[in-house]
């Protein structure tokens, strides 16, 4: 199961094919004071989450090869991850209703606004300092 | 060196990218997330997008080719190529790209031909532009190593 991560820097996955927006969204939250993973597809995504690593954010493109955004957020929920926020991204605004029906908390067009990104994670961090 | 007239010079080059429609505000955005601990960032960014935006060029013009043409994997192509160039700006050619994907979706295949060549020139385009835009400003920032990659 997820562990509350207090007060340490929010612990962040990227999970994304394309290699500009990878290395976009991973300085941003390198910015952002965040503990950073990429992976390039859902499999490895859910992989992680196998092996037993938690994530207070978890960031998904919707096309990428091997396993998509919205089929990697289903197992990932369905492996009892429901505290970790899981932010579907994507240049087809119809990806929306495909994050949202797998269980993501919320859809971000691309490109990913800082100021956006920003935001989420204030949330994070406010849940996780409200815990205990 | 009159770095003055070099900042002008940045300053105007800048301003006529975005007034031509060649950059947005998405290009600002990488502009921001620049600083000591990465002064290179934005030029780095631009330089992996051309590498890989060239390649998917060379995709797209060969699946383009091939038949019966598949307009399922074009617009995939497409699409990659459409957003990686969002990430860092490319108006006109994230614009292009939209043209491609309504040509792909009505299978139209000489629109998407035709579209084809408009994205290789707008790409080119750019590559110019941004490449004299990052001499330009490599010869007033720090004395940084020149990225030499996209060449």
């Amino acid at each position: 199961m997820a562990s509350r991560n207090q007060g340490s820097a929010p612990r962040a996955l990227v999970v994304e094919d394309i290699k500009v927006d990878c290395v976009i969204l991973m300085r941003m939250l390198h910015k952002l004071n965040c503990k950073a993973t990429a992976v390039e597809n859902g499999k490895k995504a859910v992989d992680l989450f196998v092996e037993g690593k938690s994530f207070d954010i978890v960031l998904l493109d919707k096309d990428m090869p091997i396993m998509s955004g919205p089929e990697a957020v289903a197992k990932i929920r369905a492996m009892g991850a429901t505290e970790v926020k899981i932010v579907g991204v994507s240049a087809d605004f119809g990806a929306q209703e495909a994050f949202m029906q797998a269980g993501a908390d919320v859809f971000v067009p691309k490109p990913v606004k800082f100021e956006t990104l920003k935001a989420m994670l204030e949330v994070v961090i406010s849940k996780n300092n409200m815990s205990g | 060196m009159d770095y003055t007239n070099l900042r002008r010079q940045i300053i105007s080059m800048k301003k006529s990218l975005f007034d031509q429609g060649y950059l947005d505000e998405q290009f600002n955005q990488l502009e921001e997330l620049q600083d000591d601990s990465s002064p290179n960032f934005v030029e780095e960014v631009v330089a992996l997008f051309f590498k890989d935006s060239s390649r998917l060029l060379t995709n797209i013009e060969q699946a383009l080719e091939k038949y019966p043409q598949d307009f399922y994997r074009l617009d995939s192509l497409v699409h990659q190529f459409k957003g990686s160039g969002s990430s860092i700006g490319a108006l006109r050619m994230k614009n292009e790209c939209s043209m491609f994907k309504a040509h792909c979706n009505d299978r139209n295949l000489e629109g998407c031909r035709r579209s084809l060549q408009k994205m290789k020139r707008e790409h080119a385009t750019l590559k110019q532009k941004l490449e004299t835009y990052f001499h330009l400003l490599r010869q007033v920032g720090p004395p940084e190593r020149a990225v030499n990659s996209w060449k």
